[in-house]
């Protein structure tokens, strides 16, 4: 009956780990394709509404955010704050210098569109005010930051 | 000389180096998409117009949320599901026949003769104030009226009461989450509204019309006129 199994010891043999780089290369790549870098570190902590009639925001590089939210840092307090770029703002003047500041060459402020990203449960006197700061300065392109739900 | 047998290169660790990279890709991106609603805020004018018309009260609909996030519409409380019909209300319940409710804005025929004597006017009044912004924006509303008339079957649409406008006021207190549920009903109306009208009229998908689209811009401007879009937020209270 032995004749196929000649004697000697069986190991078991290695698993083949040559094609591993190339599952995690996938991986990588569908990180690469699916993802988006971050704009900035978040100073704020920001949990967006949900809207049914969001629309994506399709030129992202024609679009400054202001964020506002409760500070992370509990040390800045717990009234909500601005954040422009990494920095929280002072105050809602800030703003307006901040978005004169980020204009792009060849382009004028009307036409870049500011998006606000803001908490849920903050007040709209913080907001009006920052509506109004933009108003002054002619930036009236605005587009109020939610997710979109069915 | 022998030749030497090139070893192989060793390439246990190309996992590694590519888990690092994937790693690092993991932390430093997100997979949110960025969504949102776009409004646009009124001009500021430095010599603003000495506006003194008396609007009459069925010409608006005032939404009111105060600190408690309770809403006032039309002078009742109501909740914020009841909202989307009293919008839809407004703009389509006297649409088709005249003064169901003579609490809503009243809809009148515009067909090119009128177009042509509002167009007229204007060029008479822009004669003595040719820098007059207010009447420039005018008379580019009426010639955009005038081609919509002309590209309609009867030459002639319905068109929404000039003042009829809806008011958001909000108190400082109010929560920008309740704020931004109104604002996607008051879209979510006039989306809905324009997207009856892009089939009737044999438009376009209404969500494919891009503003950067030159083709598409005079079918955006007809459906502005065809079911405006006015908003007027007041000065918060504090």
């Amino acid at each position: 009956m032995s004749k196929f199994r000649k004697g000697g010891k069986k190991g078991i043999p290695g698993v083949n780990t040559s094609a591993l780089p190339d599952i995690i290369f996938m991986l990588l790549f569908f990180f690469m394709v699916a993802t988006t870098m971050k704009e900035v570190d978040m100073q704020v902590e920001v949990v967006k509404p949900e809207a049914s009639q969001a629309v994506p925001i399709e030129n992202k590089d024609d679009v400054d955010f202001i964020y506002i939210g409760f500070p992370i840092d509990a040390a800045v307090g717990t009234e909500p704050r601005i954040q422009l770029d990494d920095r929280l703002a002072p105050n809602t003047r800030a703003v307006g210098e901040w978005k004169l500041l980020k204009v792009r060459e060849g382009k004028t402020v009307v036409k870049i569109v500011t998006s606000l990203k803001v908490h849920e449960d903050v007040g709209m006197r913080l907001v009006s005010d920052v509506k109004e700061e933009l108003r002054d300065i002619n930036a009236i392109k605005i587009n109020y930051s939610a997710d979109k739900v069915k | 000389m022998a030749r030497r047998e090139v070893g192989e290169i060793n390439a246990g660790s190309m996992a590694d180096i590519a888990f690092l990279l994937l790693i690092f890709f993991l932390v430093t991106t997100t997979m949110e998409v960025d969504a949102g609603i776009g409004r646009q805020l009124p001009i500021k004018l430095e010599n603003p117009p000495d506006i003194n018309i008396e609007i009459n009260k069925r010409n608006v609909l005032e939404i009111m949320a105060n600190s408690n996030d309770q809403l006032l519409v039309e002078n009742k409380w109501i909740e914020i599901d009841e909202l989307y019909d009293i919008v839809l209300d407004f703009y389509t319940i006297n649409k088709v026949n005249k003064d169901v409710d003579i609490n809503m804005p009243n809809y009148t025929d515009v067909d090119v003769n009128i177009c042509n004597t509002e167009i007229n006017k204007l060029n008479v009044l822009l004669e003595k104030d040719p820098e007059n912004i207010v009447f420039k924006t005018e008379k580019n509303k009426w010639e955009t009226k005038m081609i919509l008339c002309k590209s309609i079957d009867g030459g002639s649409y319905k068109e929404m009461n000039k003042q009829a406008i809806i008011q958001l006021k909000n108190q400082g207190g109010t929560s920008y989450g309740l704020y931004m549920e109104i604002q996607n009903i008051l879209k979510q109306v006039v989306n809905e509204l324009r997207v009856l009208e892009c089939e009737r009229l044999g438009f376009p998908d209404y969500f494919e019309l891009k503003e950067q689209n030159p083709d598409d811009q005079e079918y955006i401007a007809k459906l502005r006129v065809l079911v405006p879009e006015r908003i007027i937020e007041s000065k918060i209270d504090r």
